[in-house]
């Protein structure tokens, strides 16, 4: 059923870091321009890829200005310069190994003298194993130097040693093994500066990609909710239509049941013994009972495809009570319950679907009936407040409350639901299709009211509905309890 | 299956072992004891992103590195994986691409429902990152074996037999079991890799020479590796 798992994108642990990764380049550049005014060597920072990350120069601009403007001059400064940036950073190409005169100096240092006598240090950048690119310090003057190489003064026949000599001393001039000292100080820096740069570019890109993650995680999941979401949907679509045909198709033989049976008992086809009329009557009894069963299905199936409409009217209340009790009655007699109707001395007339609101009180009324044993007394009262809290206008409220078997408190919310029982086992004492009170529940809630129920097991239950005087919401229309979202437009 | 890092034009291998368990199992404890008896010529720097209260972040790392006698470079990456339980998705990120796992438990017998959860979670998230448990080779270590409550060696001999994973106990705290962990690992990891790469015939990568490599810079010293990979200065030491 689920997807395989979309190839990830490969993380940033998997991936080998440059230097431009774990350095902030400006900031990087700054820091290394402090550092080469205060010690007076100019520093060029390499990449592996020969990307230039930092070059800051002092002191050396007259000179190798002077030295440049020679062809000559030129051709072999140019020469040199790929030769410290590109070249092998070992002791090959006219590079050595420095002279440090005991001095502490990083490891993988070499010395690189030029054609013009001035002299580099280049050093290896090293991380965890790899090298990561080269610092290059310099060009400084070397305190050995004493006098121009011939490589330099053989440039030019124009070559004007004592000018140069002039502008050399503008560079710093400094044993080898000093600038090697102040090499391995930077070197301690620019490895500082790569594990802080190192650790936050990994971790913000390691939080980018567990948001990213996580986000797809949780796509995937509400995927795979809405397809079984749309899924029940469907499911309960068809379960309301199927109810609703079945039903109907069940009600039309029905009618004829008992419509015949009636006429039989009433010996429209002939005289019949007493014993074939209670036989006939108990026919059509069972077939009453069968077709409000049949009804109940039939209306819930109607409320869950949102195809019932209240209409609304003026009636008075206490009639309506009261005419809902004596239809309960027989029954109650018949099981020796008593029923009690309270009700105000005056009291105004309200508006709603009187029809709908009988079916709601003779269902709870027969309920009450059902769940009540002999001897046992059920009372319905109804009052009036200008204000009910829970509704804030002016409405009914009518309490059923009867001595039965009381509900359990975690029922409280279930018993609502369409074909819910309490109890389901197939032994239970009382029948019914679990229908009555989510019938109740759509059509106070279609008059903008409320249900509520209270109980203690073994002492009884008490149902309160409070439906406003005058219904306030703009169209009497039950919605249906699963909403079908709107159809694609595009 | 784990793709194998092995990058013949640079001459490199990286090997990756992630430290996964429950949160507060001890795993950043053994990269921090593996750590202090490293070489530094041969490891960077343990990197931990730690929230305020010292539980891993994101990831811990701690690279090992060595050349072989052929010149091929080989790293071995060890990391961590937060514990955490809402960290999910840094775990699953952790753990692409592992060659190895060492499943860190807690020893107590009331840490068990954790230790099942996580190894759960493990296997989730290893199916989900496309890697399969008969490639990607996993490592118990039964840590905190100090602490009361502790399951007995004869409870731990019971739980090897349930798997064919190799159990090592372990005080990471103090250092014991640490390095056997390691190496368990480690010989799992190239065991799997060399299965797929054939690093002795391609590269001229032998297991003993990948363990030496990266023994021979770790002192040893008191652990059951001793003898096998004699910490250096008393292998000097000898005439």
């Amino acid at each position: 059923m689920s997807n395989p798992p979309a190839p990830a994108r490969d993380s940033v642990l998997q991936r080998r870091l440059s230097l431009s990764d774990m350095l902030d380049v400006p900031a990087f550049a700054e820091v290394v321009k402090g550092f080469v005014e205060l010690y007076r060597i100019g520093i060029k920072v390499f990449d592996d890829k020969g990307t230039k990350l930092a070059d800051i120069k002092i002191g050396n601009g007259d000179f190798c200005g002077y030295v440049f403007s020679f062809p000559d001059g030129r051709s072999s400064c140019t020469g040199w310069v790929g030769r410290v940036k590109d070249g092998p950073i070992a002791p090959v190409h006219g590079a050595r190994l420095p002279v440090l005169d005991d001095e502490p100096a990083p490891k993988g240092l070499v010395a690189a003298p030029c054609f013009t006598g001035l002299r580099y240090l280049i050093l290896p950048i090293m991380w965890e194993g790899d090298t990561l690119g080269r610092i290059i310090f310099g060009p400084f003057l070397p305190d050995d130097m004493r006098g121009f190489p011939s490589s330099l003064t053989e440039i030019s026949k124009n070559f004007d040693i004592s000018k140069a000599q002039i502008l050399v001393e503008k560079i710093r001039r400094a044993p080898e093994s000093t600038v090697a000292k102040v090499m391995l100080h930077f070197a301690q820096l620019f490895d500082t500066l790569l594990s802080a740069g190192q650790k936050m570019f990994l971790t913000s890109q390691m939080h980018i990609e567990a948001t990213l993650e996580t986000n797809r995680d949780l796509e995937e999941r509400n995927q795979r909710l809405e397809g079984m979401n749309t899924r029940l949907k469907e499911l309960d679509r068809l379960k309301s239509a199927f109810l609703a045909t079945v039903s109907h198709e069940l009600r039309t033989p029905l009618t004829s049941i008992i419509g015949y049976s009636e006429m039989l008992a009433e010996g429209l086809a002939g005289p019949m013994n007493q014993e074939q009329v209670d036989y006939v009557r108990t026919i059509m009894e069972k077939g009453e009972t069968l077709l409000k069963l049949i009804s109940s299905i039939l209306d819930i199936s109607q409320i869950e495809a949102g195809k019932v409409r209240l209409s609304f009217e003026a009636y008075d209340v206490k009639d309506l009570l009261q005419s809902s009790a004596s239809s309960v009655r027989p029954q109650a007699q018949k099981k020796g319950v008593d029923i009690e109707v309270k009700l105000p001395a005056h009291i105004e007339r309200a508006v709603g679907d009187k029809e709908r609101l009988r079916q709601v009180l003779v269902n709870l009324l027969a309920n009450a009936v059902k769940f009540t044993p002999k001897g046992g007394k059920i009372t319905a009262s109804l009052s009036f407040s200008d204000k009910q809290p829970e509704l804030k206008s002016a409405g009914y409220r009518i309490v059923i409350e009867d001595s039965g078997v009381g509900i359990p408190p975690d029922q409280f919310d279930k018993i609502f639901q369409s074909f819910y029982q309490v109890d389901s086992s197939s032994t239970r004492e009382f029948g019914g299709a679990g229908l009555g009170l989510a019938i109740v529940k759509s059509f106070v809630e279609g008059h903008g009211g409320q249900v509520q129920v209270s109980s203690t097991v073994g002492q009884g239950s008490r149902f309160t509905i409070v439906l406003p005087q005058q219904p306030t919401g703009p169209v009497a229309h039950i919605a249906p309890p699963v909403q079908t979202p709107p159809e694609d437009r595009f | 299956m784990p793709s194998v890092q092995l990058n013949h034009a640079q001459r490199e291998l990286t090997v990756k072992i992630v430290y996964y368990g429950p949160g507060l199992s001890g795993k950043t404890t053994n990269l921090q004891m593996i750590h202090q008896r490293t070489q530094p010529e041969v490891r960077g720097r343990l990197l931990t992103v730690e929230t305020h209260d010292d539980r891993t972040l994101f990831f811990d790392l701690l690279p090992v590195f060595f050349s072989t006698q052929n010149g091929f470079k080989v790293k071995v990456k060890l990391f961590t994986v937060p514990g955490q339980v809402i960290h999910n998705a840094t775990r699953r990120i952790v753990l692409q691409g592992a060659d190895a796992v060492a499943f860190i438990a807690d020893s107590r017998r009331s840490a068990s429902p954790e230790n099942n959860n996580y190894w759960k979670n493990l296997l989730e998230n290893m199916r989900e990152n496309g890697l399969e448990a008969t490639h990607v080779p996993v490592v118990i270590q039964y840590n905190k074996r100090d602490l009361p409550d502790t399951r007995t060696d004869a409870e731990i001999e019971e739980t090897k037999k349930r798997g064919k994973e190799p159990v090592i106990g372990a005080i990471a705290i103090r250092g014991e079991g640490v390095l056997e962990t390691l190496h368990a690992v480690l010989q799992s990891a190239y065991r799997s890799i060399d299965s797929r790469a054939h690093l002795a015939k391609n590269i001229g990568l032998t297991e003993k020479e990948f363990l030496t490599q990266v023994f021979a810079n770790i002192d040893t010293k008191g652990t059951a590796l001793e003898k096998d990979f004699p910490p250096k200065k008393a292998a000097e030491a000898r005439p």
